[in-house]
Parts: structure tokens; C-alpha cells; sequence
């Protein structure tokens, strides 16, 4: 403000308007929360999914491809095969005759088949002596994701989506793999190519993870005993740092301390003597040293090089293999690994210099086409040294027909190993030794939010046994880009993330603009500049990608050009670059799997974005994309966010401020932001509700009646919330919703209602509250096999006497498949099938006798006490042409006791008592709750939010509308109570009850209102158990395990100790053997050994012979000890001596 | 794709995906309807009489 005090008053007036104007506060952007949904159109959620598939497929693909253009062989030095060109087609299937139809992904669901499409290629080759072009040849198939660019679901209309039986709110961004959707789960891990700083085996080490598209390597610079290493799995020993830098050819110690630029150089004087001791002085003698300390190569190649060659290949291509070695200039390296070093020696006086690798900023998500093409250019390496051994074997052969590779270009081998990645969800990859499983899940269908849960799901490396904290705990830096409440509770908690509602996973962006542009701004290329120059004050480097391009002296014009040219789009607008004081470095990135979100950019204090945008942005003129190119709002990474100020309201801009943050409620994921009034509640409470929500029973989607999957819940009639929230909106849950809203009264009421237990009305039941539909869907195969035999079904077999089909084949219609509409009871054939006795004896088979062939039954049987209905029936045939059969069953079910419910605060219970309406407690208007809950759920857990989600819900209910309890916001309580007393309601949400019982007033008010429950998966039906006697397991003969196999309640270890310490004896033999696997054997008194039949075969007597009992287990021991040469002898004794 | 004794002579209406026409499919014929050439066919309604508790 000083330099304007001189200023008349009249001057800064007609300039800048009236004074007192300066010191009013920002006015809040109202409805500023709309670009929300304008940034989801475009961005965010599974947008990051397809992006990355759409990258993969249209770009990267060909720069694979590209890389491994050209297969050669020894055997004939004229054969070649070129790729010209790549294409990956929109997915079919194949109808056999080389006719292939478009497929949609529902068909490929119903059939069990794969929604992939072709991958061809234009190649150049020899046949003989003869150049031959080829134009569209398929080498293999590639899975599709489904709204990808090549699905044949992009830019379809509602009615378009319809016709394909698709529903238009699915969000897409996973896989069907034979008929199994499948999505490839975000990895996270540390970046690639970054220093980091870390407390390693000796002490402070600097290590590089450098990664390119041949070679993964690690590369540590660590300190031992004063002196500093370098160590690298290509080199048996560490290698004394100075030697390594005596063979970039960096020889003198004079020009390595000043490239390492430390100022005290006693630090690095016992290095630096090491190369004396061993006599190094030339750049030859190093690197011959190096030589002498290769690990030896397992595969001799034919060329032999000499150690020297070899320890220069290694220093060039293997050691920080990221960074680029143009025609043997280390200078670049050099320069790399002096900064390796600088940095260790800062962070062992000082710890600030050791990096967090829990930092987001250091973290980098792995997205469905990184990891495919990771695992294509494997496969397609393989292929083509496949046909390059192909084509060493067959030249040399004289053959009457030429050798044609197109011939043995076949398409299998690409496709199945896509199939089985995905499929699998196992990534092996030798060349990098890669070996991870589970990266695929089958996508949960539960209800719609549990499928767009797992979408945004973020999977952490690290290893679920290990007992560190640090990786699982809230990171700060993780605020706006993964939702601090939803994760899972146990062994995956803290590593099993999810993402927040604005988060954009970057793809990677072109390098060279960035360089042009730092260089034009000031940035004076690594190789013109020398180390004195580096390490000078108020110089600093400058990194794209963990790579050094150069030094600068005013970085803050560097960031300022950038982030200009940035804003006005003349650069990508998700690179990011930050200046860390610390490191003396100037950061840019612009490489794939950075988390980033979008902010509104702040200038002088007044945020870019005004209303008219909103305004523009509501009447359709203006979209997300816009508000991007035109500067006003921009995407921060976290590591730039760590570089600005940024501001959650307007109110608390000040003049630092830079940026402005959209909507706070954007920071939660999308199943928390189901939960209404989040801020009101125990953060363990939403998390809670994070995992349940994905159990709730409700809708899956508008094509959810055309579905077939194994298993699916539905709700009789779902209802959208009372209380709705913006995610609700956003993520379209209120269209798609999975829940009722119940009328719950907060009072006590008998005893079955303690430890959560719910009471639930029966006339709500019987008015469909909480009724679900339970589909099973059971599936039949109908295989050929290689004798010219195939599975058959049979029409119901007759009983002679009635003419009747017999009870098991009572449902099935003439074709042998149950016809839908069917009751189907316990153990009843659904499908009748017989399979041949003999099937893979080849040649055996008679040709045309097929009805000497013998077969067996194998019907398929409904196994469940509780009936079903037969839904529907669905007969086709899968990707190999055999007969597919679906059979939809279904159960209707009505609540029943022991069936779990809860609402939307971590709140869950099972209903403890069904009581009828008569004896229900009720209101002067005769409102009946459909749920009482005991309140004691609430001191302990502070669920506030629930409080407020009935207030709220009740208000909406007389003024008929929709309350908002949006996280940070959201309607006031202040102002609900005043709506509910405006309707004659007592403003606390306390209403006066009858009881049902005894028609006498109850002497409390009670509070009661609309809570949105949801009826979670977990039924009694199935899982109630009980069993007398049954089945027993074959080996010990004791009773089976576990429910489907009408298996024993087990008396286990703990119980077992109860029951020794009370000293009960013969409750522990009743329990242990003779309710179990009692059994009478003869022993021997003289041998000690078993017999039999009272009969001891060793002692050929039955003198001493006595039958006892004992578990069979202690018996089976006894045998099998016997089995391998031991000898348990028995002594008995009579027990009353 | 039965072989049914005696029945093996009349042959299974079933009901097409895509165009729901009605197609008379004997067994070990190839599923393929007639109309269009979709490959999903479905069973029809059971002509037996089916009766429902209302609970």
C-alpha cells in the first residue's frame, strides 16, 4: 500500500473505485458447486479408466509397436518383417467362415464370451527374394473396456444404450471377460525415475528406481564407514563413487568436488583417496576397473566384448539407465550422480533431507492402460521372437512352397495372454520381474454404488503382514485426492484406498514442448554449464521427469512463464511444476499417474470465476473445458498444491492466496458421500458406513431385469432418500438408489431390542418394507469333445406306472430344461444332462454309431431347502460353439428376524422382533413407526448425523421436499426446526406416542422421523444352521466342515479349554469323541499293537487282546505313524486299579 | 438340444433375444434365430398352471 499513500483520494477513486469497497469481504460465488457436475461430464471417477485405455489404444500401441518394429534372422540375412501400421478394430465376434458380426458388451455377458476386438497390423516382408505389403492381418485380440473409444457404447444416446440393453448410468471403465466383468484396480506406487532419499542398511542412502521401455534398474548411492558407493545389481561389489566417475570420464578430483559441490571437502577426501590407493588416474583404468567387477552374464552371446566394452555398455545403458547417454557423453550422468551424492551427504548432517515415501507426491497410480501395455509389449516381444525362431528353423529347409511368416502369425497367443491377465488378475512379466496378483476383481454388482466403489478403488503395493504404520496411515497430502473415510477395517486398512470425487489420474504428455519452453525462458542446457555453476548461490536445477535439463539462475520466472503459458493452453494443462527451496531444484512433470484436482485461480485476491461464468456454465454456453482454456480455473498435482495457497471459502482469501478450492465436499469419495451430515459424525462411523453402503441391497441398474449374473439382490420397492446429499445427485445414487426410508421412533421397547437389535413393524412388512428379490442364476455347459461326442440333455424320464415323469424331473419340460415360471423345489432337476462315459480316447469313437456311445447322467439339481421360482431360461452357445444353458432363479423375500439392516451412519442391527401394528406405539396422527431403534446406539457413537438426518427428513416430509445434508453444508438445523414447528411439530423432532400395548400415553416424547435404511446382504435364510447327525468326512470320519456341507458346529480350542478348566471330563469325551468319531479298536496288552476281530496278528493270540474306544483320528495316527516305520505301542490299564 | 424319447419328434418353441420371434428349434440344431440371426434364445412361459401364495 506504500507506494500509493501519495495518491490523492480523487486519483484512486476514478482508478479503483470506492476505497471502502477494498476491505469488504469476497462475495461467495453462489452455485459455484456447478462445475462439479461439469468436471464429471468431462473428468474424474472412471473418466481416469478410459482415458488411460484410450491413451493405450490409440497412442501407445503404436509406439510399441513402433519400438519393435522390425524382426530380423541369423539364417537369412534378406528377411525382415516391418510393421507399418497398428489398429486395434471395435469389438466383434467371430460367427465362424471368417464372418465376424458387432458384438455388444451385454451379449458378451449373456454368452460368457469376450468383449475384445481385433488387432491388425500393415507389415512389410520377405517371401523368398520377393518384398511382399500386407494390409490388415489380425495378430491377436484385445479386451475392450466398456466406454472406452473403440466400445460401441461411446456417445450413444439413452435410447441407443437401451436397445443394447446397456444401462445408461453404468459408468463403464472395466472389462468383460468370458462373461465376467472385470476391472483392473488402480496401483499405486512410488515413482519411477525419482531421487529418493532413505535410511538404508548402513545409513543414509539416495536411490533411483530409473525405468524405461527396455531395462528397469536400481541404482543406490549409499555411505559406508565415511567412504560413498555406488551400488547396482550389475556390479558384484559396491564401486567406490570416485571410480565411477573417473569412467564418465570426469577424471580430475578437483572437477568432481566442484560437481558435487560441497563445501566441506574433508567429506569426500576418503572417497576421493580410494582411486589413489587402487591407482586410477585415467577414465580407461576405471573403467577397466568396473570391468574386473561385473557380475558374469549367464548367456554367453556370440559377440564377445571385452570387460572394458562391457563396463562402458553397463555405464551407459544399465546404471540410471533413465538418464540419456548421447554418443558416450556421461557429462548428464555425471552430473546426476553428483547430485546423488550431494544429497546424501546434506541428509546425513541433516534429516530434513529425507524424503517421505508416503508422500503423494512421491506416489504414482497405475491405471488399466499402463499395466495392459506393459503386458502387450511383453506379449508382442514374445510374438515376434516367436516368429523369428520360427523363421531360423524353417529357411534353412528346401521346401517345394516358400517360407511364408504370415502363415505362422497366429493370433492366440497375443490374445490369450491378454484373456489370462485380466481374467487372472496375475501380472508376470519376466523381463522386469514382475510378478503381482490380484490386479483384476471381479466387479461387484451388489447394488450400483458397490460398482462404482471399485471403480474409483486404489490399491497399494505394499505387503498386507507387514505391521508398519506409516503406509497406512491418513497422509495430509492425500486431502482432496483420495477420501479419508473410505477404506476397509482389518488387514487391507490404510493400504485399500479410494478416490475423491474431483481426482484426475494425469496420462502421460509429450516431453518436448517443455523442454523448448524452459530453455526459452532461461534454462541453460546441463552440458553448456559447469559445476562451479550448478552449485552457486541462488542457482537451480531444473528436472522434467526426474531428469536434469539444466540450471537456472531466476527460477521464479521460469514457474511464473509456466504456469502463464499453462493457463492460456499453450502447454498441457496437467503438467505441473513446483521449486523445492530445500533441494535448490526446480520440478516438472509431465508424466502419467499423478493424482491432480481442479482449483479456481486466484488472482490479487479475487478468485477468476464469477458469477456470470455460473451463470453461462447453467444456461449451457459455457462447459468445463472452457473455464480450463480460459484460465479460470486450472489443475494442481499434489506437488504443486504443496506450492500454492489455497483457500476452501472465499471468505478466507488473502492477498497470498492463489487458488480457490470448488466445493469441499468434493474431498470425500463417493461412498462416503452417500452419508448425510458426514461432519456431524465420528470419522470411524463413516468409514463404517463406507463398507456397508457397498452391501446394500437395492438397484443395480436399469438393465438389471435383462442381467443373468450368479448372484443378484434387488429391492421390491427402493426409494430414494429423504435426505439427499450433492454426491447423491452427482453419482446418480437417487436414481439407482438402494434403500427405504423407514419411520423410525428412537425409544425403548421390550427386551429384543438391546445391542442394536431393531423392532420393525409387521404391517410395514406386509406393505413390501425391506422385501428383496434374490436371483441365482445356474449355469449349464454343453461341451463337445474330441471323439465327435457331446453332452446331451434328456426329456424327463416317465415312472411306467402313472405315466407321469417321475417327482425329480417333475418340473422339466419336454427339451429337458425347466420352463420358466416354475416352482422349483429342494433337489429337483433343473437341466437334465448326460455326459459321455468316454470322451477323450481319440480315433476311438465310432463315426456314426453315436448311440452306442455309453453316457452318464450329470444333471444339474436346484440345491436349497427354500424353493424358487424359475425366472427366465436362456439357451445360446458361447465363444466355442458349445451349447450354453442360464437358468434365472428366484426368491422373494420378506424381512424376517436376523436379517441385517442399517442406515447411513455406521449404524447397523438385526431386527430383533417382528411386532404387529396393534401393538406398535403411535403419534396423535396415528403414525405408526416403521422401526424402533433403542437409544442407546447413540451416546457411544456419536452418530450426530443420524439426529439430523430425521429432523431433516421430517421437515421434508410436511414442506414435500428434498432436505439437503451435503458434507460441510447442507440445510441447518436451525432452520429445519423452524420448518417443523411452522407445521405444528414440536422443534426438536419430538413427538407424543401412545403405546399400542396398554393405550396409556408414553411418558417421554419421543423422537421420530424418516431415516433412509438399508437392508444389507446378510440374511438369515441364508445362513441358519443347525445338524444332528450327517455327512462325515471320509479320512478321520469326523462330521464335515461348514454349512454346504451340512457340516457339525465345531467345539473348538477355546471352548475346549472352558470346558478343561471347569473340569467337565465327560462333557469333553461326549463332545470330542463320541459326538464325533468314536470308534472301537482291539488292542493287543502283550504287543501293544493294534488288531483285530480280537485277534492280535503279531502275536498270533487273542489272549491279551481288549477292545477299547478312541477317536478315529488317534486311531488313523496310530497307522500312519505304523505306515512310516513307527511303532506307537499301547499299555492298557484297567481304570478302577 | 434334447433327446427326448418320444418327444424328440416335436420340436421347442423358443423366443428370440432381438426380435422375439417365435423359433422352432429341434436339438442339435444350431441356436440361431431364424429372423435375425441372434444367438441368445429364450425358453417360453411354462404352460403349467403356477399359483402363488400372496404373503
Amino acid at each position: 500500500m506504500g507506494e500509493y499513500s501519495g495518491m490523492d483520494q480523487q486519483f484512486v477513486e476514478t482508478h479503483f473505485g470506492n476505497s471502502s469497497d477494498f476491505t469488504k469481504p469476497i462475495k461467495e460465488i453462489e452455485e459455484k458447486w456447478k462445475l462439479v457436475p461439469a468436471f464429471l461430464k468431462i473428468k474424474g471417477l472412471v473418466k481416469q479408466h478410459i482415458d488411460s485405455f484410450n491413451y493405450f489404444i490409440n497412442v501407445e500401441i503404436k509406439k510399441i509397436v513402433e519400438a519393435n518394429d522390425k524382426v530380423v534372422c541369423d539364417a537369412d540375412p534378406l528377411f525382415y518383417i516391418k510393421y507399418t501400421n497398428v489398429y486395434v478394430g471395435s469389438p466383434d465376434v467371430d460367427e465362424g467362415f471368417n464372418i465376424s458380426k458387432p458384438t455388444t458388451p451385454h451379449e458378451c455377458r449373456l454368452r460368457d464370451m469376450t468383449y475384445s476386438a481385433p488387432i491388425t497390423v500393415d507389415i512389410e516382408y520377405m517371401r523368398g527374394s520377393q518384398r511382399v505389403s500386407r494390409t490388415g492381418l489380425l495378430i491377436g485380440r484385445m479386451p475392450i473396456m466398456l466406454r472406452s473409444s473403440n466400445c460401441v457404447l461411446t456417445n450413444k444416446s439413452e435410447y441407443e444404450l437401451a436397445k443394447m440393453n446397456e444401462c445408461p448410468l453404468d459408468p463403464g471403465g472395466y472389462f468383460v471377460v468370458k462373461g465376467q466383468e472385470k476391472v483392473i484396480l488402480i496401483q499405486e506406487q512410488l515413482s519411477r525415475n525419482r531421487l529418493i532419499l532413505e535410511e538404508g542398511k548402513y545409513g543414509v542412502q539416495c536411490q533411483v528406481t530409473s525405468s524405461t521401455h527396455e531395462k528397469k534398474t536400481r541404482t543406490i548411492v549409499f555411505v559406508k564407514a565415511n567412504k560413498y558407493y555406488l551400488g547396482h545389481n550389475s556390479f558384484i561389489d559396491p564401486i567406490p563413487i570416485s571410480i565411477v566417475f573417473k569412467a564418465m570420464g570426469v577424471i580430475s578430483d578437483q572437477e568432481i568436488s566442484t560437481m558435487v559441490g560441497i563445501k566441506d571437502l574433508r567429506k569426500i577426501t576418503p572417497t576421493l583417496e580410494e582411486c589413489h590407493t587402487l591407482k586410477i588416474y585415467t577414465q580407461e583404468a576405471a573403467l577397466k576397473y568396473l570391468g574386473t567387477k561385473l557380475v558374469p552374464k549367464r548367456f554367453v552371446t556370440t559377440k564377445v566384448k571385452t570387460p572394458l566394452e562391457e563396463a562402458r555398455e553397463a555405464l551407459t545403458s544399465t546404471i540410471l539407465s533413465h538418464v540419456p547417454v548421447v554418443e558416450y557423453n556421461y557429462k548428464m550422468k555425471a552430473v546426476y550422480l553428483a547430485l546423488m551424492l550431494k544429497r546424501v551427504i546434506e541428509a546425513q548432517s541433516d534429516s530434513k533431507f529425507l524424503d517421505d515415501k508416503d508422500y503423494y507426491g512421491n506416489k504414482r497410480l497405475e491405471l488399466a492402460g499402463s499395466l495392459l501395455s506393459l503386458m502387450f509389449e511383453d506379449v508382442f516381444k514374445r510374438f515376434n521372437f516367436d516368429l523369428k525362431t520360427i523363421a531360423e528353423k524353417t529357411i534353412p529347409k528346401i521346401r517345394a512352397t516358400q517360407f511364408d511368416v504370415v502363415k505362422y502369425m497366429k493370433s492366440d497367443l497375443i490374445t490369450n495372454c491378454l484373456v489370462f491377465a485380466i481374467a487372472t488378475g496375475n501380472w508376470t512379466i519376466k523381463r522386469f520381474r514382475m510378478e503381482r496378483h490380484g490386479v483384476t476383481q471381479v466387479l461387484s454388482r451388489l447394488s450400483y454404488i458397490s460398482a462404482l466403489g471399485m471403480m474409483t478403488r486404489v490399491n497399494s503395493q505394499f505387503e498386507k503382514t507387514r505391521k508398519v504404520s506409516g503406509p497406512r496411515s491418513l497422509q495430509p497430502s492425500q486431502w482432496g485426492m483420495l477420501c479419508p473415510s473410505d477404506t476397509p477395517e482389518g488387514e487391507a486398512c490404510g493400504l485399500v484406498k479410494n478416490l475423491a470425487l474431483m481426482t484426475h489420474i494425469t496420462t502421460e504428455g509429450d516431453e518436448n514442448p517443455l523442454v523448448r519452453l524452459a530453455n526459452n525462458t532461461g534454462v541453460l542446457e546441463i552440458n553448456t554449464v559447469g559445476g562451479e555453476f550448478i552449485n552457486s548461490d541462488g542457482v537451480y536445477l531444473v528436472f522434467l521427469n526426474g531428469n536434469i535439463i539444466g540450471a537456472i539462475r531466476h527460477y521464479r520466472r521460469l514457474i511464473s512463464m509456466f504456469r502463464l503459458m499453462r493457463r492460456s493452453g499453450y502447454i498441457s494443462g496437467y503438467c505441473s511444476i513446483y521449486p523445492n527451496h530445500l533441494h535448490r531444484c526446480v520440478y516438472i512433470s509431465s508424466d502419467g499417474g499423478r493424482l491432480c484436482r481442479p482449483y479456481i485461480i486466484v488472482i490479487n485476491g479475487i478468485p477468476s470465476v464469477s458469477k456470470e461464468h455460473i451463470v453461462e456454465l447453467e444456461k449451457g454456453i459455457r462447459s468445463f473445458e472452457d473455464f480450463l482454456h480460459d484460465g479460470l480455473i486450472e489443475f494442481l498435482d499434489v506437488n504443486e498444491e504443496n506450492d500454492s495457497y489455497i483457500a476452501c471459502y472465499e471468505r478466507d482469501i488473502t492477498r497470498e492466496t492463489t487458488h480457490l478450492e470448488i466445493s469441499t465436499f468434493t474431498l470425500l469419495g463417493v461412498c462416503a458421500g452417500l452419508v448425510p451430515y458426514p461432519h456431524h459424525n465420528q470419522s470411524p462411523r463413516n468409514t463404517y458406513q463406507c463398507a456397508m453402503g457397498k452391501q446394500a441391497m437395492g438397484t443395480i441398474g436399469y438393465n438389471q431385469k435383462n442381467r443373468m449374473d450368479t448372484l443378484m439382490y434387488n429391492l421390491v420397492y427402493p426409494q430414494a432418500p429423504m435426505v439427499k446429499t450433492k454426491t447423491i445427485e452427482l453419482t446418480n445414487f437417487d436414481k439407482l438408489p438402494a434403500g427405504q426410508n423407514a419411520t423410525i421412533a428412537v425409544m425403548s421397547y421390550s427386551g429384543y431390542d438391546i445391542e442394536d437389535a431393531l423392532i420393525i413393524n409387521k404391517a410395514s412388512l406386509d406393505r413390501g418394507f425391506g422385501r428383496c428379490l434374490v436371483y441365482k442364476t445356474s449355469k449349464c455347459l454343453l461341451k463337445r469333445y474330441a471323439n465327435q461326442t457331446f453332452d446331451r440333455i434328456q426329456g424327463p424320464l416317465i415312472d411306467t406306472q402313472n405315466s407321469k415323469p417321475i417327482w425329480k424331473h417333475g418340473v422339466l419340460d419336454a427339451d429337458g430344461i425347466v420352463g420358466p415360471g416354475e416352482q422349483v423345489l429342494n433337489k429337483q432337476t433343473i437341466v437334465n444332462r448326460s455326459i459321455p462315459v468316454i470322451s477323450a480316447v481319440p480315433g476311438a469313437a465310432p463315426g456314426g454309431a453315436t448311440s452306442s456311445i455309453e453316457f452318464r447322467d450329470a444333471p444339474i439339481v436346484y440345491k436349497n431347502p427354500e424353493s424358487s421360482y424359475v425366472e427366465k431360461v436362456m439357451v445360446s452357445t458361447n465363444e466355442e460353439e458349445s451349447g450354453l444353458i442360464k437358468i434365472l432363479l428366484r426368491q422373494t423375500r420378506r424381512p424376517e428376524i436376523g436379517d441385517k439392516f442399517s442406515s447411513r451412519h455406521g449404524q447397523k442391527g438385526v431386527v430383533g422382533l417382528v411386532v404387529e401394528q396393534e401393538d406398535m406405539p403411535f403419534n396423535e396422527y396415528g403414525i405408526c413407526p416403521d422401526i424402533i431403534m433403542n437409544p442407546h446406539g447413540y451416546p457411544s457413537r456419536m452418530t450426530v448425523g443420524k439426529l439430523i438426518e430425521l429432523l431433516s427428513g421430517k421437515a421434508g416430509l410436511l414442506e414435500g421436499k428434498f432436505h439437503y445434508g451435503t458434507a460441510f453444508g447442507g440445510s441447518k438445523v436451525a432452520d429445519v426446526s423452524e420448518e417443523l414447528s411452522k407445521h405444528g411439530f414440536n422443534y426438536q423432532g419430538k413427538d407424543f406416542f401412545t403405546s399400542g400395548i396398554t393405550g396409556e400415553p408414553l411418558e417421554a416424547y419421543i423422537y421420530s422421523g424418516p431415516v433412509y435404511y438399508q437392508k444389507l446382504k446378510h440374511m438369515v435364510q441364508d445362513k441358519m444352521h443347525a445338524r444332528a447327525r450327517g455327512p462325515r468326512a471320509v479320512l478321520t470320519r469326523q462330521p464335515t466342515e461348514g454349512r454346504s456341507k451340512d457340516g457339525g458346529l465345531r467345539l473348538g480350542e477355546m471352548e475346549r479349554d472352558c470346558l478343561i478348566g471347569y473340569g467337565a471330563s465327560m462333557m469333553l469325551v461326549e463332545r470330542l469323541m463320541v459326538s464325533s468319531d468314536i470308534c472301537e479298536v482291539d488292542v493287543c496288552n502283550q504287543c501293544g499293537r493294534l488288531g483285530y476281530c480280537g485277534w492280535c496278528n503279531s502275536c498270533k493270540s487273542s489272549g491279551q487282546v481288549s477292545t477299547i474306544t478312541m477317536p478315529y483320528a488317534c486311531k488313523l495316527l496310530l497307522t500312519e505313524l505304523q505306515a512310516m516305520n513307527i511303532t506307537a505301542r499301547l499299555t492298557l490299564n484297567h481304570y478302577c486299579k | 438340444m434334447s433327446e427326448g424319447g418320444k418327444e424328440s419328434k416335436t420340436p421347442m418353441v423358443y423366443i428370440c433375444g432381438e426380435c422375439h420371434n417365435e423359433n422352432e428349434i429341434r436339438p442339435r440344431d444350431p441356436i440361431r434365430c431364424r429372423e435375425c440371426g441372434y444367438r441368445i434364445m429364450y425358453k417360453k412361459r411354462t404352460k403349467r398352471l403356477i399359483v402363488f401364495d400372496a404373503r
